[in-house]
């Protein structure tokens, strides 16, 4: 309304101005020169053509855009008022140049902008709005094409007269025009993008990875533009402040953009090598609604370490903002990848059966005795190797045995516990794969160190050091075998402590040990420990000698033997040398 | 197909108007424009708030639920956790590591499990209690432990504001 009345007085005085003039001179040109002499006359002209070209481009607006949404409008009016600021600053640049013409251009390269921004809140309007009609795509279409030929033949002709008459205010707008047709380059991909998406029938789940790289690519061209207009500015005037604003903009989102894709690319990966797919079945069992965009899951769904199913596509997008799973927040980052890829690599191999749950999984001495490996790699005695193997081997299916008879409480008591395993460290599950590469040969008894041996050791030479270094090295990784299984044991213990132990689980040791060795049998002792006695677990390490007895009471014969005021870690210590020294004895 | 985003609020929109909530309407403000809803909360019974009827605005960021909606009274409110202006401070309209009262526990933070119904939800049980902790308004805050007969009073009238009853 209030428009309205003032083009209608900007109309009013016009006509007066113009109408004056003509009663005065009676002549066209004598007029049109009285009002150009007269200053107050050209003032009322200069604000008509301001008012003129302000609807103009409510008209131009008009036929592109139709009713402006109030956000659409708050943007326009916010970035306005910075481009005026700007322009304004560009000014005391150019003052030289300064003449009606100069603020004309100006005042249409304010005007094309303003279009530019609107263009692109439009384009991203089309992922907001259910409802797109034919007049909205034939509208950007051809907004788009008049921009981009508008922005070529700006900066072509700016790029002639810089050449032709040397740097003036056109390089201003050589550079802004390069800007904008960038722009409208982005827009134009971004409305290529939607309309794609728009079309298909399905998500179209890459659309969100295209997008960023189409944004990082244009944020790196505007940047190079950017330091480009810097560097020629400083050289051939001064520092140009009024382009700092949207420098630093245009930086700081190139950045976003980076770091975008590199979260993006990161999370891709752990998609695809951390996280197994779900199965049809673990979507059947499951509520089968993806939580992040609340629809069915029926291909191309992840499962989380903590068993929470998405689709790979919602995932990968929500880890690029955080690395937490939607549902419960546990922190997917601090299961470590090899443990995962480890993880992985084994439920493959049992698909067919319920994936075994390696935290719930009571007996993982069976297979992961480092000091057994050790044995198997130094030793040939075919009576010690043979059967160790076998529960190696068996460590598969053991497993399975007692979970399928847990795991129906244990899974809801596994969630109470808040799944511990991840506070621990991260090489739980599967904690003595590392030692499996590299066991280090443990010196079994001075007895069978060769005289040889002895004196390589002794002596100044460097292979003497050396023979000492690796020594020391092999006593270091066995104190980390033996640290990694004390965790490990009191892990295990933790956790069989919150939870029922069933009676049959104490029996599958039992079942291994009849069939094999007494080594195994003995090997399979400490589960024992973890099965039987969960009431005193944690006892056990509080080096309660009561406990001890009650703890050792079910292990091998051999066993029996030791003096029960012995602590805990003194019979865990006697035990592998036990250990240790067996082959040894053996094979003299 | 529609952006995943709009999707998501279409069915949410579906689910509010299928199984509404009690005390509670939501949906979009225009049927073309899903991202930006209008909501009308009554008071929980009880409470100093009880009777009346406040309505609110939800903006949603283009990449909802990957990031919270804001919300903002249209009425006139007081309480200790919504700004003078109408924005409402919970912790679930905030993302883990943003957090501008700088108390707020992780556990209760946005995700996408979180829905427009929770958020509502959250601002009843938040109108019912509230947590003076929290000091987007401080005066209320204060009023609030302090003078609790003066922050019923004022609540009051809020209430009698809302229903177009004259105070
Ligand atoms: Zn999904
Ligand atoms: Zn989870």
């Amino acid at each position: 309304m209030r428009a309205v009345g003032v083009s209608l007085i900007s109309v009013a005085l016009t006509t007066i101005v113009i109408a004056n003039a003509y009663y005065q001179k009676k002549q066209f040109y004598p007029s049109v020169v009285y009002i150009t002499k007269s200053n107050p006359s050209m003032a009322v002209i200069y604000i008509q053509a301001f008012i003129l070209v302000l609807l103009a481009g409510k008209l131009t607006r008009k036929i592109f855009f139709g009713q402006l949404r109030t956000a659409e409008f708050e943007h326009l009016m916010e970035r306005a008022w910075y481009a005026i600021t700007e322009t304004c600053l560009a000014f005391t640049v150019f003052r030289d140049d300064f003449n009606p013409k100069f603020v004309a251009l100006f005042t249409l390269l304010l005007f094309l902008k303003s279009f530019h921004w609107l263009a692109e809140d439009r384009v991203d309007y089309m992922e907001r709005s259910p409802v797109i009609s034919w007049l909205f795509h034939v509208r950007v279409l051809s907004l788009l094409l008049v921009l981009g030929s508008l922005d070529y033949l700006f900066v072509q002709h700016a790029y002639l007269s810089t050449m032709t008459k040397g740097a003036s205010v056109q390089l201003v707008f050589g550079f802004e025009y390069a800007i904008l047709l960038t722009m409208v380059v982005n827009i134009a991909i971004k409305y290529i993008l939607h309309a794609i998406d728009l079309n298909s029938d399905t998500p179209w789940e890459n659309k969100a990875v295209f997008l960023l790289y189409t944004e990082l690519i244009m944020g790196l061209i505007k940047v190079i533009l950017y330091v480009a207009f810097v560097v020629i500015m400083v050289r051939i005037y001064t520092l140009p402040l009024f382009a700092f604003r949207p420098m630093y903009y245009t930086i700081r989102n190139f950045k976003k953009a980076f770091n975008d894709v590199i979260l993006s690319r990161r999370a891709i990966h752990n998609m695809n090598t951390l996280y197994p797919d779900a199965t049809p079945e673990e979507l059947q069992a499951a509520d089968n609604v993806c939580i992040i965009c609340r629809e069915e899951m029926t291909t191309a769904s992840k499962k989380l370490p903590c068993n929470h199913i998405f689709h790979t596509a919602c995932l990968r997008s929500w880890f690029q903002r955080q690395q937490t799973c939607p549902t419960c927040r546990l922190n997917i980052l601090r299961t470590t990848p090899t443990n995962n890829a480890q993880q992985q690599r084994q439920e493959q191999r049992p698909r067919a059966q319920p994936v075994p749950n390696p935290f719930v999984g009571p007996n993982p001495f069976v297979n992961f005795n480092p000091f057994q490996q050790l044995l198997n790699q130094n030793v040939p005695n075919p009576n010690v190797q043979a059967p160790a193997q076998d529960a190696n081997q068996q460590g598969g299916t053991p497993n399975v045995t007692p979970t399928q008879n847990t795991q129906a409480g244990s899974s809801t008591s596994q969630q109470q516990a808040n799944v511990p395993p991840f506070g621990m460290p991260p090489f739980m599950p599967f904690p003595f794969f590392p030692f499996v590469s590299q066991p280090p040969v443990p010196p079994q008894n001075l007895r069978s160190l060769s005289p040889e041996e002895l004196r390589r050791m002794e002596g100044n030479e460097r292979e003497n050091v050396e023979a000492r270094i690796q020594c020391l090295k092999n006593i270091q990784v066995m104190l980390d075998a033996a640290v990694l299984m004390m965790q490990q044991y009191s892990a295990s213990v933790a956790i069989s402590a919150t939870m029922p132990v069933p009676q049959t689980a104490s029996s599958t040791p039992e079942s291994t040990s009849t069939v094999n060795t007494e080594t195994v049998a003995s090997n399979s002792s400490p589960k024992d420990n973890v099965t039987t006695s969960t009431s005193t677990v944690n006892n056990i390490l509080n080096s309660s000698s009561s406990s001890s007895e009650n703890a050792t009471n079910s292990n091998s014969p051999s066993d029996n033997k030791i003096p029960s005021n012995l602590s805990a870690e003194e019979e865990l210590r006697r035990r592998r040398l036990q250990r240790f020294q067996q082959p040894a004895e053996q094979q003299q | 197909m529609a952006g995943s985003a709009l999707r998501r609020l279409m069915a949410e929109y579906k689910q509010l108007t299928l199984n509404p909530p009690e005390g509670i309407i939501a949906g979009p403000i225009n049927e073309e424009n899903f991202f930006e809803w209008e909501a009308l909360i009554t008071g929980p019974e009880g409470t100093c708030f009880e009777g009346g009827v406040f309505p609110a605005k939800l903006i949603f960021p283009p990449d909802y639920p990957l990031s919270p909606p804001k919300m903002q009274f249209t009425c006139e409110m007081f309480h200790p956790n919504i700004y003078s202006d109408g924005r409402v401070c919970i912790s679930i309209l905030h993302a883990p590591g943003d957090d501008p009262m700088g108390y707020e526990s992780s556990a209760e933070r946005w995700s996408p499990v979180q829905s427009v119904e929770k958020i509502l939800l959250s601002v009843v049980s938040m109108l019912a209690e509230p947590n003076d902790e929290s000091g987007a308004n401080v005066d209320a805050a204060k009023m609030w432990r302090e003078n609790r007969e003066e922050f019923n009073r004022i609540a009051e009238r809020i209430v009698r504001r809302t229903l177009g009853i004259p105070t």
